[in-house]
Formats: structure tokens, C-alpha cells, sequence
């Protein structure tokens, strides 16, 4: 039998890094695994398990994230969690995981092939996305780390602030509406397509 | 547009955020075997529902933060959240108490809070609740 050949959701678009004349930076990452991880947070041997297998702590505050080094560990729900790895160490976490998990009341699921990741980066990313959802990006407290589902452009997404110095997000859609998600980007992250409306601003003069 | 903050994750967001889920605290009836039921109980399981003005008790779900259910006391009138509450609770006594005599919740809470802790809870999903094993 042939081995699956690995395609991104976005492999077809010719225009996939740094596409066209746009306000902000644009790629899809396709170099990332996902792992679905579902468990009871008040079991400290599940906690212990985790904390073996991946270097790090669950994050438990609503909308956070934890990273050590390649691995990146997003709040999705009390008892769910995204974990990104390097797409090629993927399969060798999830059988670790699995492993250590053995007879805990645990899932560990790939889902490397579910979502398609678009990174946004640049200082107008923000903007560009606040088109598209109803969430505050400007608020002090969306800080790099932060994790949120949004509906964005009518939608499911989730939107991870990797770094906000200078501003890198990265937005997850079902593989789905990848293609959906990108020209909407496009059309919206043009650099004459730009708007200056959100956040504070001056009252109108009287 | 309602504004909803999830008692689960503290989410904050207008209702497209969350997602409607019916009438909260229906109860399956009680039997080991589907043939005992009677064809009303089924019927009112099913499909009966309150439909009072003013206050209602319904089901969200945090659709954009946690995706979890949750419980809402809410006033069908005047669109006023009175309280959210979790998934296997009854509402908290001061909002029972609120509920007035021409509101067909009117008592409907009576025997649920004189029921020992742990019958008295609703099941923790949704998908228990179809399992009848209560």
C-alpha cells in the first residue's frame, strides 16, 4: 500500500507565503502538529502524566496558553486542550502520550489534519482581523499567549496571540474553510482595503 | 442582543457567542424499561414545554469560549439575566423564590429541592440525560 503524502490545505495556492500587495504579513503554517487532549484537570496523576510527557503545565486559566520549547499547549476548556507540536514529532507525542495515559480517564486524539493554521503578523493584523469577529483585539489584556474561539467571518476559528512585540497570530479554521478563510484575508488585509476605526478615539467635534 | 457571561469560563460575549439550547430541567421519565411509559409522559418529555412571560429557565451553551452547557434564569419580558448557573444545578433559592404564582414554574422546583443532594442534581450532559437512568 502507498504511504498518505501530505498535502496542507492550502498546498494548491500558488500565492500561499507572502502573497500579494497586503497590510499585513500572510502565510499558512504547515510545519505544526495538533493533538487533542481531553482529561479530568482535578486528577493530579493526569496532571503528572502531562507534565512528564510534555515539559510543561496545562495552562487551567480560561484563555491562556503554555509553551516549552517546540511545544505549545492551548486552553480550549476546562478539560480540553490543543497541543501543537512539530507536525513530524506528532506521531511519537501522541503514542507517549497515550502510553503514559494508559487507564486514566484521558483522551489523546491527532488532529494535525483537522485545521488549517494562517499565521497574521505585522501591526495592522489585528485590525484586519477585528473585521472579521466581534472581539476586542485592542484590549490591554490580549497579550501573546492568549487563546480564544471566535466566530470570525460567520465562521468557527480560534485565534492564538503568539507574540505581541511585534504582533504574530495565528488563526485555526476547519481544513474546510481554509480556502474560505485565506481569500477573505486577502481581500480584507489589502493594503487600500485598511481601515483606521477601532479602539479609542476622538469625539466627534461639536 | 443579550450579553452573557459563562459561569464555566467567565467568557463574555453577546449572543452570538453562545448558543440556545430550550427549555433547562426537563426530565426524562424514570424507567429501566421504555415500555412502562406511559404515551403522555413520553409526549410531555418530548415535546410539552413552558412558555411563560417572564421568568424562564433555559439552557446556553458557550459556544466561543469553553463549549460548555450551562443553566440561565432569564425574563422573557424585559430580556434580564437573573442568574447563570452550572449544568447540574437547580436554580439558586433566591431566583425560586421569585418565581410568581401565574408563572407555570410556579412549584415546579418544590420536590427537586427536597430531593436528597444527589437526585436532586440534573446530569452533569446531555448526553446523560438521555441515558434514563434516573
Amino acid at each position: 500500500m502507498s504511504e498518505p503524502d501530505f498535502a496542507s490545505p492550502l498546498h494548491h495556492r500558488t500565492d500561499r507565503q507572502s502573497p500579494r500587495d497586503l497590510a499585513i504579513g500572510l502565510a499558512e503554517i504547515t510545519d505544526l502538529g495538533m493533538i487533542d487532549l481531553r482529561g479530568e484537570p482535578g486528577d493530579d496523576r493526569f496532571l503528572a502524566a502531562i507534565r512528564d510527557c510534555l515539559g510543561v503545565d496545562l495552562p487551567r486559566l480560561p484563555r491562556s496558553s503554555a509553551r516549552h520549547e517546540a511545544v505549545t499547549v492551548l486552553w480550549l476548556s476546562t478539560d480540553q486542550w490543543l497541543v501543537l507540536a512539530p507536525r513530524a514529532d506528532t506521531p511519537a507525542l501522541v503514542q507517549a502520550l497515550q502510553v503514559k495515559l494508559a487507564g486514566l480517564h484521558a483522551l489523546v486524539c491527532d488532529v494535525s489534519d483537522m485545521r488549517c493554521i494562517i499565521r497574521l503578523s505585522g501591526p495592522e493584523a489585528r485590525m484586519v482581523l477585528m473585521k472579521g469577529c466581534s472581539l476586542n483585539l485592542l484590549a490591554p489584556e490580549i497579550k501573546a499567549g492568549f487563546v480564544k474561539r471566535a466566530l470570525f467571518a460567520e465562521i468557527a476559528a480560534l485565534i492564538h496571540v503568539v507574540d505581541d512585540d511585534p504582533d504574530v497570530i495565528d488563526l485555526f479554521v476547519f481544513r474546510s474553510y481554509a480556502e474560505f478563510a485565506w481569500e477573505w484575508l486577502l481581500r480584507t488585509g489589502a493594503r487600500n482595503a485598511l481601515v483606521e476605526l477601532y479602539g479609542e478615539q476622538n469625539p466627534p467635534p461639536v | 442582543m443579550l450579553l452573557i457571561t459563562c459561569p464555566v469560563c467567565g467568557n463574555v460575549g453577546d449572543e452570538t457567542d453562545f448558543h440556545y439550547g430550550g427549555q433547562a430541567h426537563i426530565r426524562r421519565p424514570a424507567s429501566a424499561n421504555p415500555g412502562e411509559v406511559s404515551d403522555e409522559a413520553q409526549r410531555d418529555y418530548l415535546y410539552v414545554r413552558l412558555n411563560p412571560k417572564g421568568l424562564h429557565f433555559e439552557r446556553w451553551r458557550c459556544d466561543r469560549g469553553c463549549a460548555k452547557w450551562f443553566h440561565m434564569a432569564r425574563d422573557t419580558v424585559t430580556m434580564e439575566i437573573k442568574a447563570c448557573y452550572g449544568i447540574t444545578e437547580l436554580p439558586p433559592r433566591e431566583i425560586i423564590a421569585q418565581i410568581p404564582p401565574s408563572n407555570p414554574w410556579y412549584g415546579f422546583f418544590d420536590q427537586r429541592q427536597a430531593e436528597p443532594a444527589s437526585t436532586a442534581a440534573e446530569p452533569k450532559n446531555a448526553e446523560l440525560e438521555s441515558t434514563g437512568e434516573r
